[in-house]
Parts: C-alpha cells; sequence; structure tokens
C-alpha cells in the first residue's frame, strides 16, 4: 500500500518558489496497476519520485508498504528502494558494457547471493519478460522495446512489492509501447505486483486499473481505467 | 570483489579514451621512474670514480690554485698516508683547434701506481711509465677514441705552459670509463727548465690512506700541517671530491626533481579531467544505479576505484617500461664505454614502488572530486536535469 497525505513539493527557482505539487493525497492498495497522467509540467513525475522514494516531500506524509519514508535516512531509503521497489525509465539506461543478464543482475549485487544464485535469478527474470534467448545479447544489439524488457526484469528481479515507470513507453513505437504495456499489467496480474506509472501516452488507460489526474500540481481526482478491477482512492488535495 | 567486473567493464568501454590516458599516465611514472634513478645514479657514478680510502688535497682557494711541491713529502709523511702523488693540469691537446679533449696531468711516476692501485694498471706498463721520460699512461676511453696503442709515439701541445711535447704510450689504464692521461713529472719539469721556467708547484696531490677509518683523521692532520701558511690546503675524500667538482649537476639533479613534481601534478589534472567526463557522460546511468538501491558511498567508491585501476594499471605498464629502458641503457653501456655512467642509473625496488603507490595516489586523487559530486548528487534532481 502507498499512502500519501497532504504532500506537497516546492523548489526554489532563483527568486521564486515553483510549487510542483500541493497538498496531494492519495492511496494506492497493494497489487494496483495505476497511472499518473497530466500535461507537462503536472507534477506527475515529482509525485513519482515522492512516492518512489527519489525525493523528499516539502511537506505531508509519505508511507510505503507500511514504512513512513519521511523518517528514513538517505541510506536508509536507498535500502528501501533496493529491497521494495523496482524503477523502469523512459530511456531504459542499460549498461551497456553489460549483456542483458548482467544488466539485470546488477540490483542483486547489493544482496547476499551467490553470484550462481544471481545468475538463476536473472534468467527468470528475464523469462518472465520474454528475452530468455537473449541474456547474452549486449544493449546495442536489441531493440528499444526489447532494452525497455531487459529494464523491467531488472526493476522485477528483486521481487519487489512495487514497480514504478517514469513514462516507461515514451521512447518505444506503438507496438512495444503496448508490448511493455501489457507486461507491466502482467506483473501485477500474475505476480501480485504494485505497479504505479507515469506516462503520457492515452493507450497506458486500457492497461491500468486506475488513472490519478494531475495539473499545475494539483491532483484533480481519478477515473478507472481499461484494466479497472475496483476502484483507487483519490482523495484531490484541496478536500483532504 | 564482486564489484571488481562492474569496476573493470565501466573502465573498458570507452578503450580509447581509457588507453589514452593509460598512455599519459605509463609515460609521466616511466619518466619519473627514470627521473628517480638520477640521485642514486649520480651516487653510483661518484662511487664508480671514488674510492673510501684516497683523498684529495688542493688549495684552499680552490683547484685551480697551486701549491708548493714540498707539500708532497710532508703529506707521505703523516701518518696513515701509505703514499701520495702530485697532479699538475697539462691541457694538453691532440688537434689545437679542437682544445683539450681528454683530461691530462703530469704526476710522479714512483708513486702514482700505488696510490691509484685500485686502477689496476699492469706492472708491466707501470714499468715502462716509469722507466720512460716520454711515457704516458692513457686512458681505455681515449685509447679507443685516438685509436692508440702501446709504443705509439704522440705529441700534445699544451693550452697552459709553452710546450709541445711528444711522448710515448706505455700502455693503459684498464677502465671502460676513463679518459685521463698521465705525463711523468720530470718529463714535464725538465720541459720546463729547458724554458727558463723552474717549476717547483704542483696542482693537487691525491693521496691512499691505509684504512677507510682513518681518513678523517689524516684530513684533518693534513689541513692543520698547512694552516696558515701561504698555501692553506683543503682536504677531502675522492667522492667529496668529485661532487663538488660535479657540482652543477647536483643542481640539475634538484631540477629533475622538481620536473618529477611538476609532471605528476600535470598527470594528475589530465587524469581527472579524464575521470571528470566518463562521470559526466554516465550521470543518467548513475542516478538509475542509486535509484534501484545503491548506496553513494559504493558509487563512490566505484568510481574511485576505476580510476585508481587505470592508473595503477598504467604505473605499472610505466615502471615496467622505464626499467626496461634502464636496463637496455646498461646493457648498451656495456658495449659503448662512452655510455658507461649510464649503468649506474637502475630503477630499483623502491623507485618501482614509488612509482605504483604515486599511481595509485593519481588515481584516487583524480577521482575523487568528480566522483564524489556524481554519487552525491540527488537522484531526483538529475533525473529532472538528465531525462
Amino acid at each position: 500500500m502507498i499512502e500519501l497525505r497532504n504532500v506537497s513539493r516546492f523548489y526554489r527557482r532563483g527568486a521564486d518558489d515553483v510549487h510542483a505539487l500541493e497538498n496531494v493525497s492519495l492511496e494506492i492498495p497493494a497489487g494496483r496497476f495505476v497511472a499518473l497522467m497530466g500535461p507537462s509540467g503536472s507534477g506527475k513525475s515529482t509525485l513519482l519520485n515522492i512516492l518512489a522514494g527519489l525525493d523528499r516531500p516539502s511537506d505531508g506524509q509519505v508511507t510505503v508498504a507500511g514504512r513512513k519514508l519521511n523518517d528514513l535516512s538517505e541510506d536508509e531509503i536507498a535500502g528501501f528502494r533496493a529491497a521494495h521497489m523496482g524503477f523502469v525509465f523512459q530511456f531504459f539506461n542499460l549498461i551497456p558494457v553489460f549483456s542483458a543478464r548482467e544488466n539485470v543482475e546488477l540490483p542483486l549485487l547489493l544482496t547476499h547471493l551467490k553470484k550462481a544464485e544471481r545468475r538463476e535469478r536473472a534468467e527468470t527474470a528475464l523469462r518472465i519478460v520474454g528475452l530468455a534467448e537473449r541474456a547474452g545479447h549486449m544493449p546495442a544489439q536489441m531493440s528499444g522495446g526489447e532494452q525497455q524488457r531487459v529494464a523491467i526484469a531488472r526493476a522485477i528481479v528483486t521481487d519487489p512489492e512495487i514497480v514504478v515507470g517514469d513514462e516507461p513507453t515514451g521512447d518505444l513505437d506503438a507496438k512495444n509501447a503496448e508490448e511493455v504495456l501489457g507486461l507491466l499489467r502482467t506483473l501485477k496480474q500474475e505476480f501480485g505486483k504494485t505497479v504505479v506509472i507515469v506516462t503520457h501516452d492515452p493507450r497506458a488507460e486500457r492497461f491500468v486499473d486506475e488513472v490519478f489526474l494531475l495539473d499545475k500540481g494539483v491532483l484533480q481526482g481519478s477515473k478507472p481505467g481499461g484494466g479497472a478491477g475496483g476502484l483507487a482512492h483519490a482523495a484531490v488535495g484541496a478536500r483532504a | 570483489m564482486k564489484f571488481f567486473p562492474f569496476v573493470w567493464r565501466n573502465l573498458l568501454r570507452n578503450k580509447l579514451r581509457s588507453l589514452l590516458t593509460g598512455a599519459a599516465i605509463a609515460l609521466a611514472i616511466a619518466l619519473v621512474c627514470i627521473l628517480r634513478t638520477m640521485p642514486v645514479g649520480f651516487d653510483n657514478f661518484l662511487n664508480q670514480l671514488a674510492t673510501n680510502t684516497r683523498i684529495s688535497i688542493h688549495n684552499t682557494a680552490g683547484i685551480v690554485y697551486s701549491m708548493p711541491y714540498a707539500y708532497l713529502a710532508r703529506v707521505k709523511a703523516v701518518p696513515g698516508v701509505v703514499s701520495a702523488v702530485s697532479w699538475t693540469w697539462f691541457g694538453g691537446m691532440v688537434d689545437k683547434d679542437k682544445g683539450v679533449t681528454f683530461p691530462n696531468f703530469a704526476v710522479d711516476a714512483d708513486t702514482i701506481g700505488d696510490v691509484f692501485a685500485d686502477m689496476k694498471i699492469s706492472p708491466e706498463t707501470l714499468a715502462h711509465f716509469r722507466s720512460h721520460r716520454d711515457g704516458v699512461l692513457v686512458g681505455r676511453m681515449t685509447m679507443k677514441k685516438y685509436g692508440w696503442k702501446p709504443g705509439d709515439q704522440i705529441t700534445l701541445v699544451s693550452n697552459v705552459w709553452p710546450l709541445e711535447l711528444s711522448f710515448t704510450v706505455s700502455g693503459e689504464i684498464p677502465a671502460d670509463q676513463d679518459p685521463r692521461l698521465w705525463l711523468q713529472r720530470e718529463y714535464f719539469i725538465q720541459a720546463m727548465r729547458e724554458k727558463g721556467v723552474e717549476f717547483d708547484q704542483a696542482g693537487m696531490i691525491w693521496a691512499r690512506v691505509d684504512d677507510p677509518n682513518r681518513v678523517p683523521g689524516v684530513m684533518s692532520e693534513v689541513d692543520t700541517m698547512f694552516r696558515n701558511s701561504d698555501a692553506e690546503t683543503a682536504t677531502e675524500t675522492e667522492k667529496s671530491f668529485f661532487q663538488n667538482f660535479f657540482g652543477s649537476l647536483q643542481g640539475f639533479v634538484t631540477i629533475i626533481l622538481i620536473v618529477t613534481g611538476l609532471v605528476t601534478l600535470c598527470i594528475v589534472f589530465i587524469a581527472a579531467n579524464t575521470a571528470s567526463m566518463a562521470v559526466r557522460e554516465r550521470l543518467r546511468e548513475l542516478a538509475v544505479l542509486k535509484a534501484i538501491g545503491f548506496r553513494w558511498q559504493l558509487l563512490f567508491g566505484t568510481l574511485v576505484g576505476e580510476a585508481a585501476l587505470l592508473s595503477t594499471a598504467a604505473g605499472v605498464a610505466g615502471a615496467l617500461v622505464s626499467l626496461g629502458l634502464t636496463r637496455l641503457l646498461g646493457a648498451a653501456a656495456g658495449w659503448n664505454p662512452q655510455l658507461g655512467p649510464l649503468s649506474g642509473f637502475v630503477v630499483t625496488n623502491a623507485i618501482l614502488v614509488q612509482a605504483l603507490f604515486l599511481a595509485f595516489f593519481i588515481g584516487i586523487l583524480s577521482g575523487v572530486v568528480p566522483s564524489f559530486g556524481a554519487a552525491r548528487r540527488s537522484v531526483a534532481s538529475t533525473l529532472r536535469d538528465v531525462f
């Protein structure tokens, strides 16, 4: 479960305060696939960074998987992310000198697993995303869609409860975008992951359970997606 | 150790840049190693030239000032002195246009062999030298240079005295690097007398002491003996004499050490620039690694590790190059006597260890600043700035 209470985020830019988020409250129950949508500059990436423990709110409370992130030190948050979160980014960001399997293995370097176990888990993750046969390929030898699937395998290799994606389809063509969205949906359906993505891609609405809409840093509300099985609990900031 | 492949593969992601940076560091380390051999090499060179029982006695005003020849007998009488010989600069030239091309001195024929017994001049050669007033002993280097053989007749024109003398080569001073020529003082005195000059001076005196432990006492006694005379003496060990004689080389060595420091500093800047570029190009990846749980300390460690690994590997290469080069020079010195002094310049184990530490230090120093900045940078701000 992800819970945000009255979260605000201000940036100082020169003499001005930029209000990236204002008084946002929302709850995302475990095992849901949700999208944060809105125009550019609406604060959706900021919101994702805060709920993923990549950024700290200026005000408000963030609770993820039962831990209050506000109370954690930088090192504790890093450990928390390693244990509970998987990340997928727009530009894949695979390390070019590592093979697909080695890229997927990276988060496991932070665990106490032995090399053989790390390798086995990485291959399992690659099998889940349908790339078992390309484990030895280098990123440069793979298409954008394949690279993003490797990135998803990297995100799930530690078996985190939550997978977050910042524009995971932003750099993909339509076919690959649908495949990636379908894969994220599978993570939710078959593995019970909570998946939160930021996207501009309207196709995402068909795959997610719920869409949260933001504009100018304010949560405007939510609507069910095409994959909805129930409703998330959104609270418009002003109402909270 | 599980992060070593991570560090190693990242190091090789831009092979050309790593190679060029490594080559620059390797070259600098090789240079530093070779430069570091200079002080020791210079000392070895002096040790090759000097013994620990021979002392030089010269006018306290400097070696260009003479002293009475009568001093020789008084030096010989000092307890502990085995033998002594006077030296007077002759300044002989084979070719007037070329000037003096090798050092040549008028010496006492009867004692030169005793004082310079370590030269291992053959008894036959010494006997010939003593029994032929026009005899000369010539260093092997000069013998080879002019193609002289024992029995050859040579003529030297002095640039100091009004003399042009013919000599018979008695034999060689058997040291590959020795350029000296010794002629008989008696022959020189008689020639001067024929020119109407009674020469009763000596340029300097070399004495051999029976025990190295007695050298300081003998030196002190000799100088005390001539104190308050018209020609006070300054006595010093042979090594000290050559050190003073090659005093300008000592300054050169100091300059070399300063240059070594500057070279090191330049390389730190070059390596830091490379590390900075490498880190800047990977900000996005670093942000992602931090996002997936890599702590900043770990990222900092791997980034600095990359710089240190590159620098140390380059340091090993540079040290091996310098080792090979000095060994090559040493071998060349064996083939060519004129390169003889180079055999004293040896990259020792101590220099190798210092060089490797220096290389490691360069790596650490060059990696710390850019790596620290990148590793400490917040994930959110990097993602915001870069994506």
